[in-house]
């Protein structure tokens, strides 16, 4: 790959900071359950965006870092992330075309399929009770989506990270 | 390929944090960031009330400070009773030569962030290792146990809530002494007692109290109130629900207890000892009263910790 000079990547970091920091944000209890993936949201758009400059060991530093902050066994969150960013990646190339809904389409099972193994491991670990809510947080992702790639774009363009 | 390396290396993580504690001072390092980012993600929320404690009219501070003061005046009614019978428990206690009842140490702790997973109830406090917090401690609000605690950082930790799925209290009837387990369901507002008897004497209203028989909890303090006892003929047992009478999910100020470490033996063999040392000195015609007045009126009798660890 041809080596790109590095221009405000502290953006990319500044905007997963913002998203660890909105992964814990107090919210009201009703809407506990269908809190958004922003984690998987932000790196999924940096992967799309610039799949040189942020990867899968990107995704598991930042994994590990929302282990801590949660409780959960180190290397759950590192795991389910990684496995996020791998599945972007290998879709990436057909992702980049697909317009906006179609994206958010695909992110859907990405996210599903991010939360099934989370409520796997939840399963393994301690004993959580199997609903069906754990795809709320995949479907309210997918639907904030179009918005954060926008936004998320805005700035990647007017602040030409690179 | 990338992945198949970073998913072993999760697993071998997750596999080390989950069996062996090689990996407990890391977390609790890692965990210095815990706090400002909890403090961080809340601060919406913090403002936001301190603004509208601001703006809350002079009429409603009159009613509330009007409602504090009865209240206080109830609590004020209630003590004056209890130092009578604390002073009497104390004294029936010295003529049974048995452990005495220690009053527990707590210290003031304040509810810093509520865990984003929706399915465990876990929440984080202020104090961590560095005010003296222990694993597995105890925390009560205002009206009973809350949980415990589950993982200690640097200037924060964990709580365990009663009602989580993984765990479970050893109760008592405060009524009769009947024992049993309660386990968390995963709803805030209701605990459930395991294998209790079709037949056992437990009804609707009853207050459970916690019996200290897991070595975790202290005895004596309320857990929850039974609301509902169903007899179903097609089950083993009974089922038999509670309410927590804490406010798990409501309260902000909460207490961690400090338990006496001592066994109940230890205790009883070291009030006897300090009781006899009294009545040596009281028979000794030039007793130092201090001396004299300090052993006979601590009753229980704290030896420091230093002086006992020798021994052990």
């Amino acid at each position: 790959m041809i080596a790109l000079r590095a221009r405000n990547v502290w953006v990319i970091w500044l905007s997963f900071a913002l998203a660890l920091l909105l992964s814990v944000a107090s919210m009201p209890q009703f809407m506990e359950v269908g809190r958004p993936l922003w984690l998987a949201l932000f790196l999924t758009y940096w992967v799309l965006a610039l799949p040189h400059r942020v990867g899968m060991t990107t995704a598991w530093g930042i994994g590990l870092l929302a282990d801590v902050l949660n409780g959960s066994l180190l290397g759950q969150n590192a795991l389910i992330l990684t496995l996020v960013t791998f599945l972007v990646l290998s879709l990436h190339q057909r992702l980049r075309m697909f317009p906006m809904w179609q994206q958010s389409m695909v992110l859907l099972v990405v996210f599903g399929l991010a939360q099934l193994v989370q409520l796997w491991l939840n399963a393994l670990t301690g004993s959580r009770p199997p609903t069906l809510a754990f795809v709320l947080p995949a479907l309210v992702s997918a639907l904030l989506w179009p918005w954060i790639c926008t936004i998320l774009r805005g700035l990647h363009q007017r602040l030409s990270v690179n | 390929m990338r992945l198949l390396v970073f998913a072993v290396l999760s697993a071998a993580l997750m596999v080390v944090d989950a069996r062996f504690s090689v990996l407990q001072p890391v977390r609790s390092q890692l965990g210095l960031v815990v706090e400002p980012v909890y403090w961080l993600g809340r601060l919406p929320l913090t403002l936001w009330e301190s603004a509208t404690e601001e703006l809350s009219s002079r009429s409603d501070l009159a009613a509330e400070n009007e409602k504090l003061k009865a209240e206080r005046l109830m609590m004020q009614r209630r003590l004056q009773k209890l130092a009578a019978l604390t002073e009497q428990n104390v004294r029936l206690r010295e003529l049974l030569n048995s452990s005495a009842l220690v009053d527990d140490d707590v210290l003031a702790t304040e509810l810093i962030g509520i865990d984003p997973n929706p399915f465990t109830h876990r929440i984080l406090i202020d104090k961590g290792a560095k005010d003296g917090v222990l694993l597995g401690q105890p925390v009560l609000d205002a009206r009973g146990l809350m949980g415990q605690v589950v993982e200690v950082m640097p200037y924060s930790s964990r709580v365990l809530l009663l009602t989580d799925t993984t765990h479970s209290i050893p109760v008592q009837v405060n009524r009769n002494g009947l024992r049993a387990i309660a386990s968390g369901t995963g709803n805030p507002e209701r605990l459930e007692l395991r294998h209790v008897a079709d037949t056992a004497d437990i009804k609707e209203g009853d207050l459970l109290v916690s019996s200290g028989l897991g070595q975790r909890f202290p005895s004596g303090y309320p857990v929850a109130t039974v609301t509902e006892v169903i007899h179903d003929s097609g089950q083993p047992f009974a089922i038999v629900r509670a309410t927590p009478t804490a406010n798990l999910n409501r309260s902000r100020y909460m207490l961690l207890v400090f338990t006496d470490p001592r066994t109940p033996e230890q205790r009883a063999t070291e009030s006897a000892e300090a009781q006899e040392a009294a009545d040596r000195q009281a028979q000794e015609p030039p007793a130092p009263p201090a001396a004299a007045q300090g052993a006979a009126g601590a009753g229980p009798a704290r030896v420091p910790a230093d002086q006992q660890e020798p021994d052990r």
